[in-house]
């Protein structure tokens, strides 16, 4: 008779595992370990308190979440403050990478609106609520500039930076071959800055998102902050906390999507 | 036939009452078509001296001609190779090459055609459409010197070309260098502080003293080319260059 051999592999202690797929294990593990003690401290806290308008559990959080899908009202609120973000950080775009490269390439200009810039910077972006509502009225127009304000500074002094940080060297070469100041702007100064100001892009991005939604606590009557206010008015905590993720989620897209656009944008770094 | 001429060329940095004199009267002459090194311990000002020549720092005295122009800005002219090369980063092996001639409005054909032919003799075929980052020290070099030439430039600056690289890779890179001069034959003013790299690529050594920025020796290197690094000839020029060059350093 033949003999049958065995072909289950016996069980693999992690002692046997290759240093790559300890790595890789290690990896897909850590976030999960740490993902589930918070989740699990939670439904712990959640028991102790036990009162879905203090701390909802995980369940019902989840459940409120699951429920938005069915819920256009949300998403509606959702585009709506999506599109303030971007109109507001496309006036900050406009705006600040101007300004940056301006400053960045003229002495003068830099003696000129240094002051300016470091006096506003100063004045935390909240405390201009007030003022924008009495300028813009509610709606669009208080969120859109609270949005491009949150950002203009980073895009500007990131700007300002990317240009300052471009080897002498870069323009001594370009000069020696020939090239005017409109070709070292063009070619020179724009794409050594790029990095940069993708940087500061960033930064205005996750900024306005931040800031939208506290403008939308206050100076307006639509959009996700104000949903949230909903939410907390009418006592709906577990879906405050679920929105509060969808938040996240939605912010942590936005800047993967931005640092994918950088990527391509600068291949040759 | 003169192509430049270094006239009585001085430079004095001063801060407060504080002057520190980084070259003092230098004068030379430069055949066209000759490869001069200027060799000298650091801080003697040699790479002072090349910027100068280039319109990067102005002289505080004396005049550069070349021909018979007076040159002081930075200009096409001179084509100029840097120590880390200086590629710009975010365009391709042929956009590097092609810029300096897109800066002098070279018709799109001619362009195109001088730069197929310099990435043909810098054996840079196939990798046209690279960024520097994906390049070999050797070819970052390469792709270096013919940008420079690409300008069609009277003469060449280059700044410890071979400054950034290993022993092993620098004779290497010499070699090449040589190559592509040989097929280029211009004129070519190459700081170094490497006395071997002075004797296998010039036709004329200059040694600067540390003292003073001036020029302590005027050696002219005839040797055949390509040349041996084991010739008694080669080795003697070494020795000299050598020896030179301690006295230059002990002159502080």
């Amino acid at each position: 008779m033949e003999k049958v051999t065995n072909q289950i592999p016996k069980n693999i202690s992690l002692s046997e595992l290759t240093g790559e797929q300890r790595g890789l294990l290690n990896k897909i593990l850590s976030p999960v370990i740490s993902l589930s003690a918070f989740v699990g401290f939670w439904y712990l806290m959640s028991l102790h308190y036990n009162s879905q308008l203090l701390l909802p559990t995980p369940r019902s959080t989840f459940t409120a979440f699951v429920l938005f899908f069915k819920t256009p009202d949300v998403w509606k609120n959702l585009l709506l403050t999506l599109e303030r973000v971007l109109k507001g950080f496309s006036c900050a775009m406009i705006i600040g990478v101007p300004v940056g490269l301006l400053m960045g390439v003229s002495k003068t200009a830099t003696r000129m609106l240094d002051p300016l810039l470091g006096c506003f910077r100063q004045v935390p972006i909240m405390a201009w609520v007030p003022l924008s509502i009495i300028w813009f009225g509610l709606g669009n127009g208080p969120t859109i500039f609270m949005i491009a304000l949150a950002g203009l500074f980073s895009v500007v002094l990131n700007t300002i930076v990317g240009v300052r940080n471009i080897s002498k060297d870069y323009f001594h070469a370009a000069r020696s071959m020939g090239a005017g100041s409109f070709s070292i702007f063009r070619h020179i100064v724009l794409p050594g800055a790029l990095p940069d100001i993708l940087g500061g892009a960033r930064l205005a991005l996750g900024g306005g998102w931040m800031a939208v939604i506290c403008a939308e606590f206050i100076a307006t009557s639509a959009g996700f902050g104000f949903a949230m206010v909903e939410a907390q008015t009418r006592m709906e905590t577990e879906k405050l906390l679920a929105l509060m993720i969808l938040g996240a989620f939605v912010g942590y897209l936005m800047d993967k999507c931005i640092c994918a656009a950088g990527n391509v944008l600068t291949q040759w770094k | 036939m003169i192509k430049l001429k270094v006239e009585h060329l001085g430079k004095t940095f001063s801060r407060g009452d504080d002057t520190r004199v980084v070259l003092g009267d230098i004068s030379f002459e430069v055949e066209d078509r000759q490869f001069v090194s200027i060799l000298g311990p650091s801080g003697c000002g040699k790479t002072t001296l090349l910027s100068i020549l280039a319109g990067f720092q102005d002289a505080t005295s004396g005049n550069i001609l070349l021909g018979n122009r007076k040159v002081s800005r930075p200009g096409p002219d001179r084509g100029f190779v840097f120590q880390n090369y200086a590629l710009f980063p975010w365009m391709t092996v042929k956009e590097n090459v092609m810029f300096p001639m897109k800066q002098q409005n070279v018709p799109r054909e001619e362009r195109e055609r001088t730069a197929a032919r310099l990435l043909n003799m810098a054996q840079l075929d196939g990798k046209e459409n690279f960024f520097p980052k994906e390049l070999s020290g050797g070819m970052k070099q390469r792709t270096a010197f013919i940008r420079a030439l690409a300008g069609r430039p009277e003469i060449l600056l280059m700044d410890e070309p071979m400054g950034a690289v290993d022993f092993q890779m620098r004779q290497k890179l010499q070699e090449e260098l040589e190559s592509l001069w040989l097929k280029e034959q211009i004129t070519v003013i190459m700081v170094t502080h490497d006395v071997d790299e002075a004797v296998y690529l010039s036709d004329r050594v200059i040694v600067l003293s540390s003292k003073q920025g001036r020029i302590l020796d005027d050696v002219f290197i005839d040797l055949p080319r390509p040349r041996d690094r084991e010739a008694e000839a080669y080795e003697k020029h070494k020795t000299r260059l050598n020896s030179l060059l301690r006295k230059a350093f002990k002159e502080i």
